[in-house]
Order: structure tokens, then sequence, then C-alpha cells
């Protein structure tokens, strides 16, 4: 029965790091320019498209019925995610001057629109170009089922938690420590002052947004060969790591990826539980947070100024 | 009248076309626009006029629909009761979803909308013995007319009734009183609640108008179909709901309308190319917003006020005479003269180590102007949040005319009597000079929600009274000229003047100014002082936070002291100014600046 | 004012395309309406579509139908029931079309099907496979729902068949996907379980996009369930076989359909694919006709597993073809009475037809179309067992 739990502890886990990734690419905005890419979920679809492009291009094809199983094998894999991490970090910056710079700052929040707006189009480019078909994503460490302790866990699953704690380390280090760091946490206290100081504002929004959307991209192709690339695959994951985010705090990143873990984990036991469940409870468990602390488990409190 | 007239004619005209039509494809189109026109109409009440964004109106659509096609299938509910019931239903969703607005705001409520928009998806896909799930519900009755179930031509006539009458309704509602308060949230909560709009309660006033149009479109959906599943719930629907209404202009009456129409019949055209229709959704989404801000509506007044000359301003209706007394409604007998109008007693506030207010205590008297001064971050904006309720104190007493203020709402102890002003502006700028006064006569008018959605006769005249007040106010402040301008267009001591006006239409036993004179050169600081005297003359007591020390002590009978949340001292102006201990506050603690002070 | 005007211009736009919408009537117009751009079953109607517009070809340069050309009016419904509808109600009432072939999805289908049987237009199924669609909508009633494809029922009678009798599987569960496919099966399953008795020891179900299904299959396991019945869409069918390799829980499967689906395939992976047993219409082991079929339009299928919809509605069409020939006209109901009687026999691209329809069976395809199958070494082949093979008539309950 331990089998079971530490099952259900590592599936937790491993999907969890996907949903920190993305809540930690909402925060990153929210943070620096107070907005949100509603449709991050069309970015992470993208991104794995833009991978798998990627991959069947070096391996000498463009047919998505037939992706060869060899195709992710080498540094093919690492190819593709740098790419998809780019194209979808220029994504970023696009999505930042059509449809956030024109309206952030200004009331009435009219970048949930634009944005949502901005995804749609994506999305409907990505069906033109790709179609609405599944496609399989071949993992680059092969298919093996590793067991741990009587739990099996993928090559990939483990990839994804991995890379997806070290990134979020380094992302750590990098706010805490370097210039860029301190620069995007002047412009989050108040983009006002950090124009004083010299900051570039702009700039540093914009490279908020180059690296959510890179963490988007990232996240699209690390996890395509989990759950299979398609391009209605983003939504659900952005939908929950929205929800972690919210509940770990959207202003604070470590509490965000906290959040993307712990919804991870909390999904996988209510299905070992009662399946119906899983996604109810989730949101439930939004609504209920959201009530007791409106910023969070983590966040810091926001004043309105008077 | 002449509205009501012209409204019904043209749903007549459009009834007595659809009358002529027998293709029953167009029939549908024209069902499907004047459904989507309900749900706009609702969201443009939450959307455009309290500007609440909401990601979840599918989850009420499913509410009206589900609860329709429950009470008729499972239950044999009569069709038309049913349909009431859905609307009911539905409105009760609408609470529930507005629920968390009182807590959270901004992009974490567009989530929580939309969290529940999903947690609906998902209860009726899942929880399949009640709601059918995917395989949905058959056997949903339709609506009767006197000898059978509605044809497809009925339905459209009724709703067309259904639009004309929404139309109407909305209307009246948003037009006046309701109107400008939801409006004023949009614009920013705490003026809002400032002027007396109950804050929360109209937010989930704007939810349940919302949630009821778009549960009777939901439940129109389920019976004209007579089957539903949990496919039509998505999340493109509240999308596409939203869209209708931003297309078609947030804000404005006709905006609805516009976007049903226009992206209905774009549906239509597109149905054989249907993945161009999503990319087009999209680029209208995006674009619309910066290209349109304010929609085809929008698009088309701008259009008209081009091509037809504007006929000159009429002079403002006779503004009454400056005797007229603008306290006219607040409940209450005004106290004596020099009895205590307001008394704090210990209060003190925290904000980590920064302690804004210090065990203090002070007494304003009824007919006075008090200052509240002090240095940078003595505590004083603090200080008149306490008072106005913006901000809870963590400890002490606040007594307002005999009556406690701790633990009132903004807009109770705005309704007691308490007018503010804000030290860095808070005007409803999109909004008239006029509806910013008007928004201070909110709570002291007496129409409530179904006189007002109804126009009832009391709605009319206390509209008028209200008008009348607040006109008399801007005669009194000399701002009588820009009644009509955008408040965020005058220039900023107008501003500050039209504030001051809005604080006063609350009708105010006593009116915090913070920092009035600030950005003012002398001449208008100078007229401002002569202003606040004759508005005490006019039974107002003031509290003034200032650092003009001219002006303080030109016009305050007396002057309290605050340095680092501590009271340091009070008195007349002239017992303050010779205080040490405040010059000592003022120019720092050094011996040597104090003498020089005092020399 | 603008409502005024809006309202005119809507009036006045409808009235001028009404009058344009009845010039033409020589052509004989057939619809399609399915999902063809916007989810993952917008290859079976791609697919249908071309077996559709072959089939048309195919009529019109044999001179048509009764001496009239045909032509084919395709609607995308996108997967949502109302744009479904109102596309039902387009093809129908604007179009002027004589007969449907659609929709991808069982949803849609019952949203809609109480259009054609009031407007009296036959519509042939050829995906969804929900068996409600071709009931009629009342006792008796005149009913324009057939239907050539695989269906639920049958294919659930005949896995239940086999549960019952393999003297392997002593505890049964079910598990089912939280579409409306998932649950039209889950009923279907439970329905005819207990007409053999058959009690489930456990129901689990997952969303259709869920790639970890251990928690499910670690209860499955705990209530010691030695055969699966599931009811799922391709690629969770295949995420399901994953989660199993990862707890090494593999007990017997029996899966719909939608596992001859190259997403399956794929998410599968080659060797765990062929654990799943399933019937289809056609394996890769093709007739003659289904390869000139195949042949013809493979070059522009999306992938190969969906080639059935295409012979479906290729089929749908023919037979259609061939009872408006006995009735002599396009009229509905006529067309519907002559499709309940058919004559003689077509040869199909499925099988050969023999008076496939009546008042009563709506379904062209029948228990005994469907083959067993499997995948092997990535084809799909016939399956077969000691079980399929002692598999009698009366063990088809429905």
């Amino acid at each position: 029965m331990s089998a079971t739990y530490l099952q259900a502890l590592l599936s937790g886990l491993s999907v969890g790091g996907i949903y920190a990734l993305i809540a930690l690419s909402f925060s990153i905005t929210f943070t620096t320019t107070k907005t949100l890419n509603f449709s991050q979920g069309e970015f992470v679809s993208f991104g794995a498209f833009v991978g798998l492009s990627v991959l069947l291009l070096l391996s000498g094809t463009f047919d998505f019925n037939a992706v060869p199983a060899d195709a992710s094998a080498g540094l093919k894999f690492p190819a593709a995610v740098v790419t998809a991490g780019v194209l979808v970090g220029v994504v970023g910056i696009f999505i930042f001057l059509l449809a956030v710079r024109p309206f952030a700052g200004k009331p009435g929040m009219s970048w949930v629109m634009s944005t949502i707006g901005f995804g749609i189009i994506l999305q409907s480019l990505g069906l033109v170009v790709w179609g609405p078909a599944v496609v399989n994503v071949p993992a680059p460490f092969g298919e093996g089922v590793i067991r741990i302790f009587g739990a099996g866990v993928r090559s990939q699953e483990l990839v994804v938690l991995v890379s997806a704690i070290v990134i979020m380390l380094v992302f750590d280090q990098i706010m805490r420590r370097s210039l860029l760091g301190k620069a995007m946490r002047a412009v989050a206290f108040s983009p006002q002052v950090a124009s004083l100081m010299g900051i570039n504002v702009t700039l540093v929004m914009v490279g908020a947004f180059v690296m959510s959307g890179v963490l988007a991209g990232f996240a699209g192709v690390m996890v395509a060969p989990i759950s299979t690339a398609s391009l209605f695959m983003g939504l659900g994951f952005s939908l929950k790591a929205f929800a972690g985010a919210i509940i770990g705090g959207l202003n604070n990143p470590r509490g965000c990826i906290f959040g993307g873990f712990m919804l991870g984990v909390i999904e996988s036991f209510v299905g070992l539980w009662h399946s119906e469940w899983r996604e109810i409870s989730v949101f439930v468990l939004i609504i209920l947070v959201l009530a007791v602390r409106p910023d969070g488990l983590f966040g810091a409190r926001t004043v309105d100024k008077v | 009248m002449k509205h009501v007239l012209l409204t019904l004619a043209a749903g007549l005209a459009v009834a007595a076309a659809a009358a002529g039509i027998s293709n029953e494809f167009y029939l549908r189109v024209l069902f499907n626009i004047g459904v989507y026109y309900l749900c706009a109409a609702g969201m443009n009440v939450l959307l455009g006029y309290a500007g609440q964004k909401s990601l979840g109106q599918a989850g009420l659509f499913a509410a009206g629909a589900y609860a329709a096609a429950i009470l008729t299938a499972r239950y044999g509910v009569d069709p038309w009761l049913s349909l009431v019931a859905a609307m009911v239903i539905a409105g009760l969703c609408g609470i529930l979803i507005a629920l968390p607005s009182l807590k959270v705001k901004g992009p974490s409520l567009a989530m929580v909308t939309l969290a529940f928009g999903v947690v609906v998806e998902k209860v009726v896909s899942e929880f399949t013995d009640i709601f059918g799930g995917a395989m949905g519900i058959y056997a949903i009755q339709p609506l009767y007319g006197p000898a059978q179930p509605f044809t497809m031509t009925h339905w459209v006539w009724f709703v067309i009734a259904l639009g004309v009458v929404t139309h109407l309704l909305m209307r009246n509602l948003l037009t006046g009183r309701f109107g400008r308060a939801f409006l004023s949230l949009q614009a920013d909560e705490i003026a809002a609640g400032s002027v007396g709009v109950q804050v929360y309660g109209y937010k989930v006033l704007a939810f349940v108008v919302a949630a009821v149009t778009c549960g009777l479109a939901g439940a129109l959906i389920a019976q004209q179909n007579q089957y539903f599943n949990s496919d039509f719930i998505t999340f493109h629907l509240s999308i596409f709901i939203m869209l209708v209404v931003l297309f078609g202009g947030a804000g404005s009456l006709y905006g609805p309308l516009l976007g049903s129409v226009v992206l209905v019949c774009l549906g239509a055209l597109l149905a054989r190319w249907s993945w161009i229709e999503h990319f087009v959704n999209g680029a209208l989404l995006l674009f619309a917003l910066y290209v349109m801000p304010r929609g085809l509506a929008g698009v088309l007044s701008d259009l008209r006020s081009r091509f037809t000359t504007k006929p000159a301003v009429a002079p403002a209706a006779q503004a009454p005479s400056g005797l007229t007394p603008f306290t006219v409604r607040r409940g209450g007998d005004a106290l004596a003269p020099d009895s205590a109008l307001l008394t704090v007693t210990g209060v003190s506030k925290a904000y980590g180590g920064v302690k804004p207010a210090r065990d203090v205590s002070f007494t304003l008297k009824t007919g006075h102007i008090h200052a509240l001064i002090g240095p940078n971050g003595a505590g004083k904006t603090t200080m008149i949040n306490m008072l106005s309720g913006i901000v809870p104190p963590d400890a002490g007493a606040i007594s307002f005319r005999g009556e406690t203020m701790i633990g009132r709402g903004v807009d109770d102890i705005c309704e007691r009597g308490l007018g503010r002003t804000f030290q860095n502006l808070r005007l409803f700028k999109d909004l008239s000079v006029l509806d910013n006064v008007l928004l201070g006569q909110h709570r002291r008018m007496g129409n409530g929600f179904f006189s007002s959605l109804l126009a009832l006769p009391r709605a009319r005249r206390e509209e008028a009274k209200a008008l009348a007040h607040g006109r008399a106010v801007l005669a009194f402040l000399g701002l009588d000229a820009y009644a009509d301008a955008p408040a965020g267009s005058l220039a900023y001591g107008l501003q500050r003047r039209v504030e001051l006006a809005r604080a006063l239409a609350t009708e105010p036993w006593l009116l915090l100014l913070d920092e009035p004179a600030a950005g003012l050169n002398p001449r208008e600081t100078a007229e401002l002082g002569e202003l606040l005297k004759r508005i005490r003359d006019r039974g107002v007591t003031i509290l003034l936070v200032e650092h003009h020390m001219d002006l303080v002590m030109a016009i305050s009978d007396h002057v309290i002291v605050l340095d680092y949340g501590e009271k340091i001292a009070e008195g007349s102006p002239a017992q303050v100014q010779a205080d040490p201990r405040v010059m000592a506050a003022y120019l720092g603690t050094d011996e040597e600046a104090m003498d020089h002070a005092v020399a | 004012m603008h409502k005024r005007n809006m309202f005119k211009m809507a009036a006045a736009a409808a009235v001028l395309t009404l009058t344009a919408g009845t010039a033409f009537a020589q052509e004989i117009k057939i619809g399609f309406n399915g999902d063809i751009s916007a989810s993952p079953s917008a290859q079976s109607g791609q697919a249908g579509v071309l077996g559709l517009q072959a089939a048309i070809d195919d009529l019109n340069a044999a001179g048509g139908l009764l001496g009239r050309r045909l032509s084919l009016v395709v609607r995308d419904d996108l997967s949502q029931p109302p744009r479904s509808i109102q596309n039902m109600s387009d093809l129908i009432d604007n179009e002027r079309v004589s007969m449907i072939i659609g929709p991808t999805n069982s949803g849609n289908a019952l949203a809609w099907r109480h259009i054609p049987n009031q407007k009296r237009i036959p519509v042939i199924g050829f995906s969804g496979s929900a068996t409600d669609i071709t009931k009629p909508m009342a006792a008796g009633a005149d009913n324009y729902m057939f239907r050539v494809s695989m269906v639920d029922r049958p294919q659930v009678a005949a896995l239940m068949a086999y549960v019952k009798r393999n003297p392997a599987s002593k505890v049964v569960g079910f598990m089912f996907e939280t579409t409306g496919y998932g649950q039209g099966g889950l009923r279907d399953m439970q329905e005819i379980a207990a007409m053999h008795g058959i009690q489930p020891a456990a129901t689990e179900r997952f969303a259709v996009n869920d790639t970890d299904m251990t928690s499910q299959l670690n209860k499955l396991k705990a209530a010691g369930v030695d055969t699966l019945v599931v009811w799922a869409q391709g690629a969770p069918l295949g995420h399901l076989l994953r989660s199993m390799e990862k707890i090494n829980y593999f007990p017997r499967l029996l899966t719909s359909w939608a596992a001859d689906n190259k997403s399956f395939y794929d998410a599968a992976g080659p060797q765990l694919a062929e654990r799943a047993i399933f019937l289809r219409t056609v394996t890769d082991e093709r007739s003659a006709r289904q390869q000139q079929l195949f042949d013809r339009v493979s070059p522009r299928l999306a992938s190969t597993s969906s080639f059935p919809f295409a012979a479906h509605a290729y089929d749908g069409m023919m037979l259609y073809a061939a009872a408006v020939r006995q009735a002599g006209t396009i009229d509905g109901p006529k067309v519907r009475e002559a499709l309940e009687s058919l004559q003689g026999r077509y040869d199909g691209i499925m099988k050969a037809y023999e008076r496939p329809f009546s008042r009563t069976e709506r379904e062209g395809l029948l228990a005994s179309d469907f083959r067993w199958t499997h995948w092997k070494d990535g084809r799909l082949v016939n399956y077969g067992d000691d079980v399929v093979r002692s598999l009698r008539q009366e063990d088809f309950r429905m």
C-alpha cells in the first residue's frame, strides 16, 4: 500500500513540476508589470509544437504522423528545448507589445481580454500550421519505467522534475543576486522610482515577458513526451498552474512554485480517493484559499494606498 | 416615453419581419442574436458598468439551462414556471460567484470566476446521475402558447419581446442612481465607498443581474432545443459572451445589441470556414480593444457626433440661489454649536514597525474649522482614513454624533454624515462633473432597485431632487460651467474643487479635507480659505489636513499637531505656533534651531 | 437610434439572402456536418469528407442521381453543440440538402437529431458510435437517423461476452473517460454486464487529457481486478497503458474501438499497444474494394487509422443513392421508406449490404460485421484466441 502512496506522490510531483514552472512564469510578469498572460496555455502548446517541429526537421522529416522513435535522441531534444524557449520568448515580446503594453496600468484590466485574444490567434495559427491532431513525442531517455521502492516513474518525468527544480533554483538566484534580478524587483516595487534610478522600465518589462515565454515554451517541450503534444494541451496545465500561483501567492515566486507542486500532489492524492473530485477539488481549493488569504498562502499583503 | 415607443416600434418591426421569414435558419440566427443579446445585456452591467471581469459566465448560463432542463424533464414542472425558476437559480449562483469578489480583486478575481466556470463545467459533465453529462438531458419541455408548443417563429417573437423588455429595464436602471453607482465601482472603489456607495452590495447586485440574464439565455437555449448536454458549457462560451460586450461596446446601452447582431451574423456567415471564425474572434478581441476601446457603439456615436452639430449648450437650468441650504435630506438634527461632534479616544495603528497613530485623542467641535498638521509621515492621512472607515484602528474609540464609528463600513460612515476628499485626487475621471456630484447624493436618494428598474415615479422624483441639489452645489462652488465636462479633463485646481463638491453633495456634518490646497497657487489658496469659511458658516464642521501654514493659521479655529503618530500639541493657531515641541517637530530637535525658530 | 437601424439592416439582409437561397434546385445537395478543424476528432471528420466526396465523384461520373448532379456542402461544427445545431439548420433550411452525413461527436448528434426528424431529412452517421443516436424520438415515430459505423452497444455486447466466456476473468473492473463518449459507453457496459450477472468490482474514471492514471489503477489493483473494460478515446487509452506499466499491473484489457486510433498507438508505444483487444469495422488486412478506396483517399488522409470513417461515409452515400433510385425521388419520407426496405444487394466497401435497414434496424453494420482486432507490429490485425473462437450467438446480449 505504501507503494501506492509513493506512486501518487511521485506522479503528483512530476506533474506538479510542470505546474510550478508555468506558475513561475505567471509570477514573473505579475511581479514586474502587474499583468498576466491569460493565454499562457496556448504558449505552452505552441512551444511543444515548435519543439516537435525541430525534432522532426533534425530527423529529416516533416511528417507529423510518423515521428521517428529516435527523434529525441542525442542533442536533438536539447536543441528543440532551446529553440522552443527562444521562439516562445520572442512571441512573449509580441504579446507584451501588442496586448499588454497598450493596456497595462490603465483601469479596466483590458489586458485580460487582449491576452486571451492573442492566445486565440496563436492557437488558430497553430491549427493552420500543425492541425488539430494529437502527436506523440518520444522521450529523450527512452520510454522505460524506473522503479523506486515499488513505484514506477518514467525517465521523462524525472527529467521534468529535476529540470524544473534546477530552473527554479537558478531563477531564484538570478532574482536575488544579479543586477537583472534587482532591476526586476525595483520595477516590481515601483516603475516610476525604478525609472528615476536609470532603469529602462520598458526593457525590464519586455524581459519579464520574454522570460515568461521562455518558461512556457520550455514547459511545453518538456511535458510533450509525457502528455503527447496537442494544441489543446496547454489550457489544462496553465489553468492549474494559475491556480497554483494564486494559492501560493502571485507576487511571491517561491510561493508560486510551492503552489504548483502542492496542486500536483493534491490532485494525485484526491485521485486515489475519488477521481471524479480531482479537478473540482482543485478549484474549490482556490476559492477557499482566496476567501481566507486573498493574496495567497505566501503572498505579501497588498495594501491599497489611499 | 419617446424612447419606449421607439423601442417598442423597433421590436414590433423586427417581429413582423420575422413573421414573414419561412427559412428557419434565419429565424434561428435571429433567435441566437436575441439569446446572446440577453447574455450580453446583463454582462454589460457587470463588465461595462461595474468593471468586474467575469470569465465564468458559461457557468451561469449552465445554471439556467440545467435548471430549466431538470425541472421540466425530470419533475414535470411547467415550462413557464421553470423559466422563472431558472432565472432565480442562476441569480443565486450569481451571488455565489460574487462572494469571492468581496475578498479578492483584479487578476485573482478573474481567476476565481474562471475557476467557477471550470467547476460548473466539471460538475455538469461528471455528475452524470443529475446532469446527464455529455449524454445530456432529453425531453426538456419547450415553452408553449395557448394552443401548442412554440414554433421557431414564436421563439423569435419571444426573444424579441424579452430583448425589448430587457433593454428598457436596463436603460431605466443604468441611466440613474444605479448606473452611476456601478460606474463608480469601476472607476475607484475607495472613492465610491467614501461617497456612500455600498461597494460590496453593488458588486453582488451586478453579478446577480448578469447571472439572471445569462441564466435566462441558458434556459431559452435548453427549452428551445429540448435537449442540453455538458458540451454546451465551455470556456469559449464565457469568452464569447465577453467578446459580444466588448466588441459591441462595454458601458453602452446599445453595445450588447450591436455586438450580438454582428458576431452572431458573422458566425453564421463563416460557418463553412469555421476555423477563420475562431481566428476572427481572437483578432476582434485583441484589436477591438485598442482600435475601438468603446466598441462598435463608441465608433458609431463618434461618427454621429462628427456629422451632427452639437446644439449650443443651453444655459444651465436656473441655478438655485446661493442661499439654498445644501444639506437638505440627511437625517438627524444639527448639534448645538461648539458641542462635541467627533471624539477620538486613544486611537492607535501600526503597520509592522511603523506606527502612524499612538494613543491619539482629540475632539472636533460643531461649527469649527479644525486643522490637523504635522511633518511628513506624522500620520495625518492615516488618521483621516481611520475616521472615514477606510483603515480600521488597532485600538481606541471613535465616536461621531454620539455613535461609535469603529467597525462601520466606509459607506455607512458617509451615510451618517462624514464626507471626505483625498490627498491624491480620487475623482471618477471619466464621469462628468455633474455625475461626480450626483454620486455624492447617492446615499441621500431614496429610490431602490425595483423603483429604478421600473422607472417608477419615485425614482424620477428622487433623480430630479438630486439633480437640483447637485446643481446647487456646483453653483455654490462656481463649477456650473463645467457640469458636463469629464471630471478628469479639468485643470488640477478645478478637479480639487470638484472633489470638494462631491464631498459636499453627500450632505456631511463633518468634512475631512486631505490637503485641499496641494498644487494650488497662492491666489487659489486664498480663495479656498474663503470658501471653507463659507462652508463652515453653512453648518458643516471641517477637519483640514494641510501643509500650507498660511491657510491653516488664517482659517482654523483649532489646530492638532501630530508627530510620528503622537499628538504633540493642540490649541488655537497662536498657542500651537508658540509650542516648542511643535517647532522641534518641524525643525528638528536641534537646540540652536529651536532658539532660532523662537527668535 | 442604433438599435432601430441595426434591426432594419438585419431584416433587410435576411430577406435578401432568403430570396437568393431558393434560386437553384437542379443539383442534389448532400450535406456534411461535423468537426473538420477544431479538435482531435477532426481527423475522422476529414476522412469522412474524403470518403463522401469519393462516393459523390463516383456517382457523378456514372451520370449522377435521377439524372441530376450531386454536390457536397460541408459545414464545420468545431465539435460545439450550438454550432452543430446551427449548421444543421443551415444545411436543411438554407442550403436545402437532401441528406446529411455526420456528425463526428455523438453528443452533437444527440443535440440536433430532433431537427432532421422534424424536417424529414435522412441523416446517416459515419462516426459517432453512441447507441442512442439512432433511437427514434418517440416509440413508433418515423426515424430519419441511420448509421453505417461502429456502434457502442454491440461492441460492448461482444466485450462482455468475452468477459463472460473467459475462464480467467474472475474480477472485472470498468474504467471510462469523463466525456460523452466514455459516459455513453459506461452506461452500455453497466446494462449489459447486469444482463450477464457480471458485477464490476470497481468503476474508475479519468479525464480526457489525463496522462497519469496510476491512482485509479492502484485502486483497481487493490480490488484484485483481473479483467478491465475501458471506454475512452485513443490518446487517454494510450496513457492508461503507460500508467499500467508504471505500476506493473496488466489485467486483461478490453477497450472501445478508439484503440485503433494512431494516437493510441503513438501514446502507448508499439509494445504496450499490443495489449489492448477491441473491435473494429476494418482491419489492415483489407479486402480488394477496401484497398481500392484506401489507395484513393490515403494520400490525403491525415492518418491512415482514420480510414474506416472514409469507408463508412462512402457506403452511407451509396446506400442513400440506392434508396433514391428505388424511390425515384429525393423526397425525405419516401427515401426513408426506401432505405428501410432496400431491394437487391449493394456491394459496399465494408461488406455486401442486403436490406441493411428496416423500420427498427438503423445500423448498417452489425456485431457480425465487427472484427476482433489488436495491434501487431504496427498494424491492425485480426485477433483470435480460444475465448473469441468459443463465442456463440447467444453470448451476445444487448
